[in-house]
């Protein structure tokens, strides 16, 4: 039986925010930029709906006179990555 | 990567790995120049206070200085690379390497110089402490102990030969030649390993 997957993960770009999350305390924007190749305004847009979810929070900092956007994921992010991995194993057990 | 909704499992499971694999190698990448540039001046000062004599030892603390403030460059010029478990646990393995070689030096300075009592600081009678012996060991431990969380074949291997190399060798020779052997640990046990995850990471040399 296949477990439905979270919608909200199951998008290339989303998913790639959330795995570099997932092993990180927190990263900045622009390199998350840089680690999946997206363009900032689409990437701004994933990161939006993440943080509407609750599942990253997103702080607009400074580093000395530059703003800075940090990311890290939150617990509820961190349960439905969980979930979403074994969700997933069942589709590849099959 | 642009939107795309239509992902199959395996994709799932291929950008998952991808990305994680990504930010190791982001930290891998940062350590580098640490590696290179340390392990550079310790060869240099080991090799200058052996040519020089036992009695420039206190030219340790300048190589403490100069490695410090490259230390603060080359944390300002690092690509960035997001705060992780795993560069956490680096830096702490090499602190505490730091805190405690550190600590005994100045002690063991101080037991020399006659700040503390020398009969304190190491009784005479009782024990035998090679110091570079052990602090070969040290190296050799928190170079190996950063190749295993780095997943980092060349840098355990480099590690474990610096350290148990150099633990042995050291005891081999008279105090002052040992300071030729500590030049081969730090090479072996920074220099190379810097130098090899720099060719295959494909960083450029300024």
């Amino acid at each position: 039986m296949f477990q439905p997957l979270d919608p909200l993960l199951h998008s290339e770009l989303r998913l790639a925010v959330m795995s570099l999350l997932i092993s990180t305390e927190e990263a900045e924007f622009p390199y998350i930029k840089e680690q999946t190749g997206a363009t900032a305004g689409n990437l701004s847009v994933q990161v939006d709906k993440l943080s509407a979810a609750d599942y990253i929070e997103v702080e607009k900092t400074f580093k000395g006179k530059r703003p800075c956007t940090v990311c890290r994921i939150t617990d509820k992010g961190r349960q439905a990555f969980e979930a979403y991995i074994e969700a997933l194993k069942s589709y590849l057990h099959k | 990567m642009e939107e795309n909704n239509n992902l199959t499992a395996e994709r799932s499971l291929e950008i998952i790995t991808e990305q994680i694999e990504r930010s190791r190698r982001s930290i891998t990448k940062n350590s580098v120049w640490s590696l290179i540039w340390w392990g550079s001046w310790i060869i240099v000062f080991s090799l200058l206070i052996a040519h020089l004599g036992q009695a420039w030892k206190d030219l340790w603390g300048l190589m403490l200085v100069i490695c410090a403030v490259g230390q603060w460059f080359i944390s300002r010029r690092k690509e960035p690379a997001p705060k992780s478990f795993i560069g956490k646990t680096i830096g702490q393995v090499w602190t505490t390497f730091g805190l405690f070689f550190g600590t005994i030096g100045v002690i063991l300075g101080f037991g020399g110089c006659g700040v503390l009592p020398a009969e304190l600081v190491l009784p005479d009678g009782h024990i035998c402490l090679n110091i570079t012996s052990i602090i070969s060991l040290g190296f050799g431990i928190a170079a190996t102990i950063t190749g295993f969380v780095l997943e980092n074949r060349i840098m355990q291997i480099c590690g474990i030969i610096a350290g148990l190399g150099g633990f042995f060798t050291t005891m081999q020779y008279p105090q002052i030649d040992q300071l030729y052997v500590m030049a081969a640990v730090a090479f072996v046990g920074l220099v190379i390993p810097g130098l090899i995850i720099k060719i295959q990471t494909g960083i450029k040399v300024d």
